[in-house]
């Protein structure tokens, strides 16, 4: 069942919750095997690198969580857990938040396509993390904090554009997106034509999506708010759930829609800020993601949501170590690779919907 | 304007094109800051009438009216100017804007030097176009003299493996094609990313510190700014900054394929060898 389908429900129809038991194992089945896979895909990728480590000794030290030295020389030690480890975790933290945040716009928009990237939110975050590094350069709290207020920015210029008198349908909302996407991309050409050559260059690479200046303070920060995110949004999946249905549907079974709507585009825009602040715009991530989760382990938001946030964060570990392995030792941004998986799959949902 | 054979004469330019320019001009605009630095060192610079918003050496090039940058210059401005020939350098990629003047019958001439044998050559073929042969090769001659003496002090040397950093966040370097990897050769340095192909790639942290450089140079101070003042994350723990040998020197020096290039070869072989150059 996808999300359009199950929004064609009459209001005459009593909405039944799937039973709750066994969605509450399925839950824990899945997310568990998920959180396994995802430990062992950071374990294995810390692996391979530009720089070849003895893969013996890297285990040693990565299982002694950075105890122990084990054969590794100073200089692989720092390789794998001052540039590597930071990247991945990094990695993780931007593929977890975006593919949460992609999860909550399709289930509260009702619309499959609903995006951070393909909405133009990226870019909202993206124009703000320039204001913060053009006026406030000196500052690294600024970036994620202006990020934050540019994606909301968006996200309700969107909201707004798309909604018309027969509410927003998913054509009205990817036009809304590519309208404020566009706009925003003019901004950003604007704003780095103004600013000095010798930095354009880093920019033009940042835009793409680009994990490679992992930076220690701001690390920890984006973990911390994939995590709190993601728990916030899967505590609101059962709204979400109900809301599938149709606002007024959702309205009449007691669901607070006005406040349902705020958390989501407040810890949405929270999720994509502190990606982009960090990385750029990793593209398609918010959509393939959510999109195999449902389709693997149905639309029930409480399931989805979480399974989509790991899901996510394996996604783009796999695609950065792409980024990083493919042309050693010169390196791609993470975001080609995510749009090249991501946009063909765009295709073929929109062919299906 | 009709021009017989006797005003005219053909050159071939760097990009292998056959050139019909006057014999002689007077108005030449520059979009390109190294070939700025070039024209007003050979004597030439009264002939500029136009240049770009990065001319800034000689103090005198800012006054010239500015035509854009040298990415994006405005057509409407040159051809304004009426200008005889416009000197483009290929990193500005003008492939189409080279066209546009062309059917306006404005002569452009392309440079592309890779090392600093391609400076001299610059030179050259600008005083050769402009009239000003023997100032060209006083100016030739004197750098070479200048190369030379470097080249022969640190020819004795063990060669400093150099890390040189454009950018540190994402960490850009130079790579096989770009100029400078020949100036920190010719300065008894070893870049260890004299290999990579490209001129400025985009280079992986964890291969950068796994180089081991002796040395990083930093390109700052000059049109950078402060830009590009501190050492990458990642390789604050490179033996370079752990016996602190980081070297800030003029972009300008580095960057610019022009004759203030020899200033940065003698910037960076002091650098890099302190005690050869000591009095």
């Amino acid at each position: 069942m996808t999300i359009s389908e199950s929004s064609h429900g009459r209001a005459s129809t009593v909405y039944k919750p799937p039973h709750n038991r066994t969605t509450l194992r399925k839950t824990v089945i899945a997310c568990g095997l998920l959180s396994g896979t995802l430990l062992l895909v950071v374990v294995l990728m810390s692996l391979v690198g530009s720089e070849p480590l003895p893969a013996g000794a890297s285990l040693c030290a990565l299982l002694s969580f950075g105890r122990s030295q084990c054969t590794l020389t100073s200089d692989q030690f720092a390789i794998l857990f001052q540039i590597r480890l930071p990247r991945i975790l990094l990695a993780a933290a931007v593929g977890g938040s975006l593919a949460t945040a992609g999860a909550s716009y399709q289930a509260l928009l009702r619309n499959p396509l609903a995006e951070p990237y393909l909405l133009g939110i990226s870019n909202g975050a993206a124009v703000g993390t320039m204001v913060a590094l053009v006026f406030f350069g000196a500052s690294e709290w600024s970036r994620p904090l202006l990020a934050f207020v540019g994606a909301l920015v968006a996200t309700l210029a969107v909201y707004r554009l798309a909604r018309g008198r027969a509410g927003a349908t998913p054509e009205r909302l990817v036009l809304a997106g590519v309208i404020v996407t566009t706009f925003l991309s003019s901004v950003i050409v604007f704003v780095t034509t103004l600013m000095d050559a010798t930095r354009i260059r880093s920019f033009t690479f940042w835009l793409l999506g680009d994990l490679s200046g992992t930076s220690k303070n701001l690390l920890p920060v984006a973990i911390a708010i994939a995590f709190v995110g993601t728990v916030v949004l899967t505590a609101n999946a059962r709204s979400l759930n109900l809301l599938m249905l149709g606002e007024r549907d959702a309205f009449d079974l007691g669901v607070e829609v006005g406040r349902v709507r705020i958390v989501v585009f407040v810890v949405a825009s929270l999720l994509v800020g502190s990606s982009v602040a960090a990385s750029g715009s990793v593209g398609y991530v918010g959509l393939v993601v959510p999109h195999l989760a449902r389709l693997s382990l149905g639309s029930d938001n409480r399931l989805s949501i979480p399974a989509a946030a790991l899901g996510g964060s394996l996604f783009v570990i796999v695609a950065d170590t792409v980024a990083r392995t493919l042309i050693a030792p010169r390196e791609l941004p993470v975001g080609a690779i995510t749009a090249l998986i991501g946009a063909p799959l765009f295709i073929y949902l929109l062919k299906r919907t | 304007m009709p021009q017989t054979s006797q005003t005219v004469r053909e050159v071939t330019d760097d990009a292998g094109r056959r050139v019909t320019v006057p014999l002689r001009i007077d108005r030449i605009i520059s979009l390109a800051p190294n070939l700025t630095e070039i024209v007003y060192a050979i004597g030439a610079g009264d002939r500029l009438v136009g240049d770009t918003s990065y001319c800034d050496y000689p103090p005198a090039a800012k006054t010239v009216e500015k035509v854009g940058d040298t990415l994006h210059p405005s057509i409407e401005r040159i051809v304004a100017l009426r200008p005889q020939l416009v000197l483009v350098s290929t990193a500005s990629q003008l492939e189409v804007f080279t066209h546009q003047l062309e059917t306006q019958n404005i002569a452009v001439f392309v440079t592309d030097p890779h090392d600093l044998e391609g400076v001299f050559r610059s030179i050259n073929q600008l005083g050769g176009i402009l009239d000003h042969d023997d100032q060209a090769k006083q100016l030739v001659d004197q750098l070479r003299s200048r190369t030379a003496a470097v080249e022969a002090a640190v020819k004795t040397t063990q060669p400093v493996r150099v890390f040189y950093q454009l950018s540190a966040e994402p960490l850009y370097t130079a790579g096989r094609e770009a100029f400078v990897t020949d100036l920190i050769r010719r300065a008894g340095g070893l870049s260890v990313t004299a290999d990579v192909s490209g001129a400025w790639p985009k280079y992986s942290a964890e291969s950068a510190l796994a180089a081991r450089p002796e040395a990083i140079i930093l390109p700052t101070g000059g049109s950078m700014g402060a830009a590009n003042s501190t050492v990458a994350e990642p390789l604050q723990r490179s033996p370079a900054v752990v016996l602190g040998k980081v070297y800030k020197i003029n972009d300008d020096h580095l960057v610019r394929p022009g004759p203030r290039a020899v200033d940065g070869l003698e910037e960076m072989a002091r650098s890099l060898h302190p005690d050869v150059f000591k009095l």
